[in-house]
């Protein structure tokens, strides 16, 4: 018996061993793109990982989650460090750390140079204070509200996106809206923080002043004072923005008219309303809501260290220039592409629309709406301060502290996270 | 002719306990005699560009120990909550490890199956700190099976949002250390009292004693050196108490800062701008504050049973 077991392991280690070195054989040279989630990488091995392994690469994703500044740790020990590095995704909130560092390089000289199709915002955000472009976002982030079609049939009378759009075009109406469907038993929203995003991207000033000064811009101010009133009239559930709570509101079961996101949002972060058995596809909608806004969005960006130029420059190519791919994106992924010329086609074209979406052209919105996206006021802290003032209030708002305390929390998170940022007294 | 003086031994005493000199200078007197050099110099990063090290002498200090707008001196309230912490969870740790290991090594009791028992209470140890702990968020979150349990039961009226309620924060962090930490304890102490002479529990027996007597008079005297062992190891491990509050609120020691723990505060100033000074002077006060207990704990536990 014993002889038999030790046989069937020895079989199991040679052949580990054999398959091991197999691998190996079949790996070419590294290229490693460094990524805070699944996204991207899913994008990527459907359009070009085929190609560049033709080519000789073995492409790797080294992916750390983005929560508490992990990704930006994880990213920046390795581009200032001895690790391979060759392409890395960036976000909105802190692009220009990265854009503005001598750590990323020119990507008109390594072969991409056609930035005719892609958003003008989406190559200013790369591109550092002299600019120079540094990296191209596969994707357009204009953010939208996503309403539920049967909820706001029973509160406003109507699913289509006309009708709620001219219902919703202002705080003034959103907030009146709240109150009828508070009325009948929903909630206006899910989080404390879901319509952070659109006030924090209408700041008329960054975070932190040339002096490193925090400022709390009146827009901030202005989304604390809505949400007091929200919370205080049961208007809004106080979880999170990423919350279980929120998500389990995405369900058929939920009580909740509306979300704000991006394509990426209801296509990648709205997996329970999508569920087969619990989720409600097709009941939602889209519109511009009460103020033009954008969320997030992933940049790829060209590490300076890298030895496989070409291949950064070809996938940057591949996802802003190459129509066949940015068509994919749109038709098979439901992203709102970063190629103006795909997303018009889309947007007139009579038999697209998104199953999800019951049929409305998602594509057609938001390329209304992009002409409202502006890149200003961003510094290299917007990650963990947005993220900071929210967990911090979030106690406020459940009532766990006063206000004083929230801020002097929030100042005292600042104080620790960035010692060169000026709190106020 | 060299006069012969017989073997001596000593030389390979000391080339035995070598390995761990070396290994304790180069792991643990290093690094701390460096943190102790950065806590006096400004050294950090602002996003990707090096600040410093400048010397700024016990500026990091001061900083450290100036009261804010309402008079609190933050790393006294840490210190604060990381004691209260570890007070909870200890306390009921080594009660209950005393208990159960007087129970398994009874030989009037003489459990069966103490085998079985004892993996079983050491198993808890055994998960990664930070995996139950993310497992308590889970259970005991807004929509966590807890709360489902108790609103569907009856038992509540409403959701119960145990992690924005200080006293049900706390508890739960002394729950998990005291789940993780007591069959670890149980194990320490029973080598312990199996250490202690089988006679003198039968003579006490054979007097008269009860088990109380036989326990406070017998047992807990003798036990005392490594009690005072397992009490200041499980100090200096709940002084640096991280993971666990860590990942069950987030790292922001909901609700109000007072489930934010002293190691916690360290971690924020090293996490994200790689403050070496602020954070090597936390660390540095955090040493002195573990000796410091130490000694306290060491002193006043061994004299009282010396007599």
């Amino acid at each position: 018996m014993k002889k038999v077991l030790s046989l069937v392991l020895a079989a199991i280690m040679v052949l580990g061993i054999a398959s091991a070195a197999v691998a190996e054989e079949a790996a070419g040279k590294p290229f490693i793109i460094y990524a805070w989630n699944e996204e991207f990488k899913g994008f990527f091995e459907a359009y070009v990982q085929d190609a560049l392994i033709a080519e000789g690469y073995a492409p790797q994703f080294v992916i750390n989650p983005s929560d508490n500044g992990v990704y930006q740790q994880k990213l920046d020990e390795a581009l200032l460090g001895d690790a391979q590095v060759d392409m890395f995704l960036a976000e909105a909130d802190y692009i220009q750390k990265y854009a503005d560092s001598e750590y990323t390089q020119d990507i008109t000289k390594i072969g991409v140079t056609d930035f005719s199709n892609a958003y003008e915002y989406t190559v200013k955000a790369a591109s550092d204070a002299d600019g120079v472009v540094k990296g191209v976002s596969f994707q357009c982030c204009p953010s939208a509200l996503i309403y539920r079609r049967s909820i706001a049939k029973d509160v406003l009378g109507t699913d289509d996106p006309a009708e709620v759009q001219a219902a919703l075009d202002s705080w003034e109406k959103f907030e009146a809206v709240a109150a009828d469907a508070k009325a009948k038993g929903y909630y206006m929203t899910a989080s404390f923080a879901e319509t952070y995003r659109v006030f924090s991207n209408n700041c008329t000033s960054a975070w932190v002043d040339a002096d490193k000064n925090l400022v709390f811009d009146a827009q901030i101010e202005a989304w604390i004072a809505q949400t007091e009133k929200f919370v205080e009239n049961g208007y809004t559930l106080t979880d999170g923005i990423w919350g279980d709570e929120k998500n389990a509101q995405m369900f058929a079961e939920g009580k909740t008219m509306c979300f704000f996101g991006p394509a990426w949002y209801f296509n990648f972060c709205m997996g329970n309303a999508q569920d087969p058995e619990k989720g409600c596809s097709g009941d939602w909608a889209i519109c511009q809501g009460p103020a033009a806004h954008f969320w997030g969005g992933t940049w790829l960006m060209a590490a300076t260290k890298t030895q496989n130029a070409d291949a950064v420059a070809e996938v940057m190519n591949a996802f802003i220039n190459n129509e066949e791919i940015c068509s994919n994106l749109v038709a098979k992924n439901a992203q709102f592409s970063n190629n103006k010329a795909v997303n018009a086609k889309f947007a007139e074209d009579p038999e697209y629309g998104s199953d999800f979406l019951g049929g409305q052209n998602d594509v057609a919105v938001f390329a209304g709406m992009t002409d409202n996206i502006k890149w200003e006021n961003h510094t290299i802290y917007d990650q963990l301060l947005n993220e900071g003032l929210q967990t911090n209030l979030q106690e406020y708002f459940k009532g766990v502290v006063t206000k004083d305390e929230a801020l002097a929390n929030f100042y005292k998170y600042v104080n620790e996270t960035y010692p060169e940022i000026v709190t106020p007294e | 002719m060299r006069k012969h003086k017989g073997v001596s031994y000593a030389k390979w005493g000391y080339i035995f306990i070598l390995p761990f000199f070396i290994v304790y200078i180069l792991f643990t007197l290093v690094p701390q005699l460096t943190t102790l050099y950065y806590s006096f110099f400004e050294n950090y990063r602002d996003g990707l560009k090096q600040i410093g090290p400048n010397y700024v002498g016990f500026a990091n200090f001061i900083k450290l120990f100036t009261p804010d707008k309402t008079g609190s001196i933050d790393i006294l309230k840490y210190f604060g909550n990381t004691i209260i912490l570890w007070v909870m969870g200890a306390v009921p740790q080594v009660v209950i490890a005393l208990l159960l290991a007087v129970f398994f090594t009874s030989y009037r009791l003489n459990l069966k199956g103490q085998q079985f028992f004892k993996t079983v209470i050491y198993m808890p140890n055994l998960i990664m700190a930070s995996a139950f702990s993310m497992l308590f968020f889970t259970l005991f979150s807004r929509v966590g099976p807890v709360n489902q349990l108790l609103v569907s039961s009856g038992m509540a009226d409403e959701v119960i949002d145990f992690l924005a309620i200080r006293v049900s924060v706390r508890s739960l962090i002394a729950l998990m250390n005291f789940l993780m930490w007591f069959g670890n304890t149980t194990i320490l102490l029973m080598a312990g009292i199996q250490g202690i002479d089988q006679c003198l529990f039968e003579a006490a027996d054979i007097d008269g004693a009860n088990s109380l007597q036989v326990f406070f008079k017998v047992t807990l005297p003798l036990l005392a050196p490594i009690l005072v062992y397992t009490i200041i190891t499980a100090m200096i491990g709940g002084l640096q108490m991280f993971d666990v509050p860590q990942v069950l609120t987030n790292g922001k020691g909901t609700p109000n800062r007072s489930s934010f723990t002293m190691v916690m505060y360290l971690n924020n100033y090293l996490q994200t701008s790689k403050n070496y000074g602020m954070a090597g002077a936390v660390s540095v006060v955090l040493f002195i504050i573990s000796a410091g207990l130490s000694a306290v704990v060491y002193r006043s536990l061994s004299k009282s049973y010396k007599n």
